[in-house]
């Protein structure tokens, strides 16, 4: 508030000199020295490599295409807090496009926060696959992740093979996972529960009782500064990871921590890629999404990141293909996964987690 | 009056714009997973105070104030009184180096903590050495770590405290007391101590008020295992999206704090009334 009472203060006096400017028409005003660019501004994940690969695969590219559009990126940590900053300036944003989870885009939609996109701008929508699609044409799936098991290959000498070996003894005090509220904790609880021959929508009370019986072998349910750094230093040895970010970490950490993908299957997690309603730069905003749907920005930023791709037409090779969900074989064992439901229940299995699996 | 405006209207911006702010956003709804809506109403109260979770994460929070604040206070009593009566000329040096962690963010010290108190960490490797345990002690990522590391990150506001409250305690009264028989512990439990309450009480309260809403310490150290209810407001505020839920915790959190200051008040009444 007080920002924007001091830039009204502050406006007439950068106008003045601008104002007796003008009258000589001696000088040139900055937008004429642009040569009439647009820039729109991106808001997405800060942490992780998403930012350098992101701007190198997807950005970059699409900036050569369009020499009158430049994308800032602007980084935040977590979708949570980009709606956060997304709330505060509701009325006159300064931001055009937004990255984040699925279930957090939501809430944006139905607080006014985002705009449906114009499928006739975004031709590339049409090509996504089901589970990217979003209700009436609001932002779609730009990269689905999943949950992976994470692993210190230094203290590991067999990889584990299954979810169930986090029950193996040998790990007992060297397991690191994100509790719920995160995302990480709701997502393995519907794993074990799917495992478990249940139904998540029904109850999850054979997840938690499975739970409860690994709690003491956790050593950490909040990993500081993260679980990659934990795994990478042999802190802990098995972790509940993402697989995005494991496979970067894998490659960065030369091969120290180790991605597997258990057989029993996994839940994807989904990014949505978002209009803010109201921004200036509709347009050139919608251009920009719809180069981020296309086949070809999808393939780059997978094969530098290790997302899976949203659009059906992408095409990547063997090895990007393998350490991704997007084989077929793979696709088959995700578990399918309501996350605006789950979004409603959070709070709730986050009670279940506290009360009966971390303070037991 | 004229000359106050300015004062009155930076603490105004500054404190009392926020507070309104939040008491607003805490009378607000939460419909469905997070989704913000306008409105007046105490749900948001309503539902922290019903919650038997919640009154757990508060009694765990008062526990664990009361627990660092004596630590606290016990550790550093020696090293303040010591500040407040030596004559050395290294008392400058002394008293920078025990202010000096204050320059550091409690962040980094905390991840200090983390490091030395870690499975492979100093501490259970020289216990390890000496032979006093043969499998790590597990001081990182539990409410034990949390206690650690906090009444360390502590003991600066508790000497600097206690020290600022240490004027009445004089050495000349002191002598007198030995002059007139009294032993040395006699002396320290009749005269020093009794003159030395109000410092002991500013620094208690200040820790007091720091421990229950200190939130990187117990976030980092406490390994997803320690609930307070500054944590519980940062999950509430970033990760759950519910603003006013956040928002009531804060109120509430803040009108604990005006009870312990006016608890506190009327204790040093009572000392000072002595």
């Amino acid at each position: 508030m007080t920002k924007r009472m001091s830039r009204r203060a502050v406006l007439p006096l950068l106008l003045a000199p601008a104002v007796a400017l003008s009258a000589c028409s001696t000088g040139t005003t900055s937008d004429e020295a642009n040569g009439g660019e647009t820039t729109i501004r991106l808001m997405a994940y800060a942490t992780g490599g998403f930012k350098e690969k992101y701007i190198k695969a997807v950005i970059e590219p699409f900036e050569q295409a369009n020499p009158g559009i430049k994308v800032e990126y602007d980084g935040v940590v977590s979708s949570a807090e980009m709606l956060g900053r997304l709330r505060t300036q509701k009325s006159n944003p300064t931001v055009d496009v937004s990255i984040m989870d699925l279930s957090v885009a939501e809430s944006a939609n139905k607080e006014g926060i985002f705009a449906p996109l114009d499928p006739a701008k975004v031709p590339n929508m049409k090509d996504l696959s089901e589970q990217a699609k979003v209700r009436d044409n609001f932002g779609p799936g730009v990269t689905f992740d999943n949950l992976t098991l994470a692993y210190n290959t230094k203290a590991v000498s067999t990889p584990p093979t299954s979810w169930n070996d986090l029950w193996d003894p040998a790990y007992k005090g060297k397991i690191s996972i994100s509790a719920p509220p995160q995302l990480d904790g709701i997502g393995l609880t519907v794993i074990l529960n799917k495992m478990l021959g249940g139904d998540y929508t029904a109850s999850i009370e054979p997840a938690i009782k499975r739970l409860r019986e690994l709690a003491p072998s956790v050593q950490t349910w909040n990993p500081q500064p993260d679980t990659y750094t934990l795994v990478k230093s042999g802190q802990v040895e098995l972790a509940l990871a993402w697989n995005a970010r494991s496979q970067l970490q894998h490659d960065q950490s030369n091969g120290a921590l180790g991605v597997v993908l258990p057989k029993e299957g996994s839940i994807m997690q989904v990014n949505t890629i978002n209009l803010v309603k109201g921004g200036k730069q509709a347009d050139a905003a919608q251009k920009f999404i719809d180069h981020a749907l296309s086949p070809d920005a999808q393939a780059a930023f997978s094969a530098e990141m290790f997302y899976a791709p949203t659009n059906m037409l992408t095409k990547v090779n063997d090895e990007v293909a393998q350490r991704t969900v997007m084989t077929p074989e793979k696709l088959k064992t995700m578990i399918a996964v309501d996350w605006n439901w789950l979004a409603e229940h959070r709070a709730e299995w986050t009670d279940v987690w506290r009360k009966d699996v971390i303070s037991n | 009056m004229a000359l106050l405006t300015p004062g009155l209207l930076a603490l105004g911006v500054s404190f009392l714009v926020p507070l309104v702010w939040l008491a607003r956003m805490s009378l607000n709804r939460t419909v469905g997973p997070a989704e913000l809506q306008p409105a007046v109403s105490p749900q948001s109260y309503i539902d922290v105070l019903t919650d038997g979770f919640m009154w757990k994460v508060a009694w765990h929070t008062l526990w664990l104030g009361l627990l660092v604040t004596v630590l606290t206070i016990v550790v550093s009593y020696p090293i303040a009184l010591f500040l407040a009566r030596t004559r050395s000329r290294l008392r400058g040096l002394l008293m920078a180096l025990a202010i000096a962690p204050l320059l550091t963010s409690s962040v980094v010290r905390t991840f200090g903590w983390l490091i030395l108190l870690s499975d492979d960490g100093v501490v259970n490797s020289a216990l390890r050495t000496l032979g006093i345990t043969s499998e790590p002690l597990v001081l990182t990522n539990n409410v034990t770590g949390v206690v650690i590391a906090l009444v360390e990150i502590m003991m600066p506001y508790a000497i600097l405290a206690m020290i600022a409250g240490f004027g009445r305690v004089s050495k000349n009264l002191e002598e007198a007391a030995g002059s007139l028989g009294a032993g040395r512990l006699r002396c320290f439990v009749r005269i020093t101590f009794p003159l030395s309450l109000p410092g002991v009480f500013t620094g208690a309260l200040m820790v007091f008020v720091l421990t229950i809403s200190a939130f990187i310490t117990p976030r980092l150290m406490g390994g997803g295992r320690v609930f307070v209810i500054a944590t519980e407001i940062y999950d509430q505020a970033t990760t759950t999206l519910d603003w006013p839920r956040a928002s009531a915790l804060s109120v509430l959190l803040l009108l604990l704090f005006g009870v312990f200051l006016v608890l506190y008040q009327r204790l040093f009444r009572m000392v000072e009334g002595k």
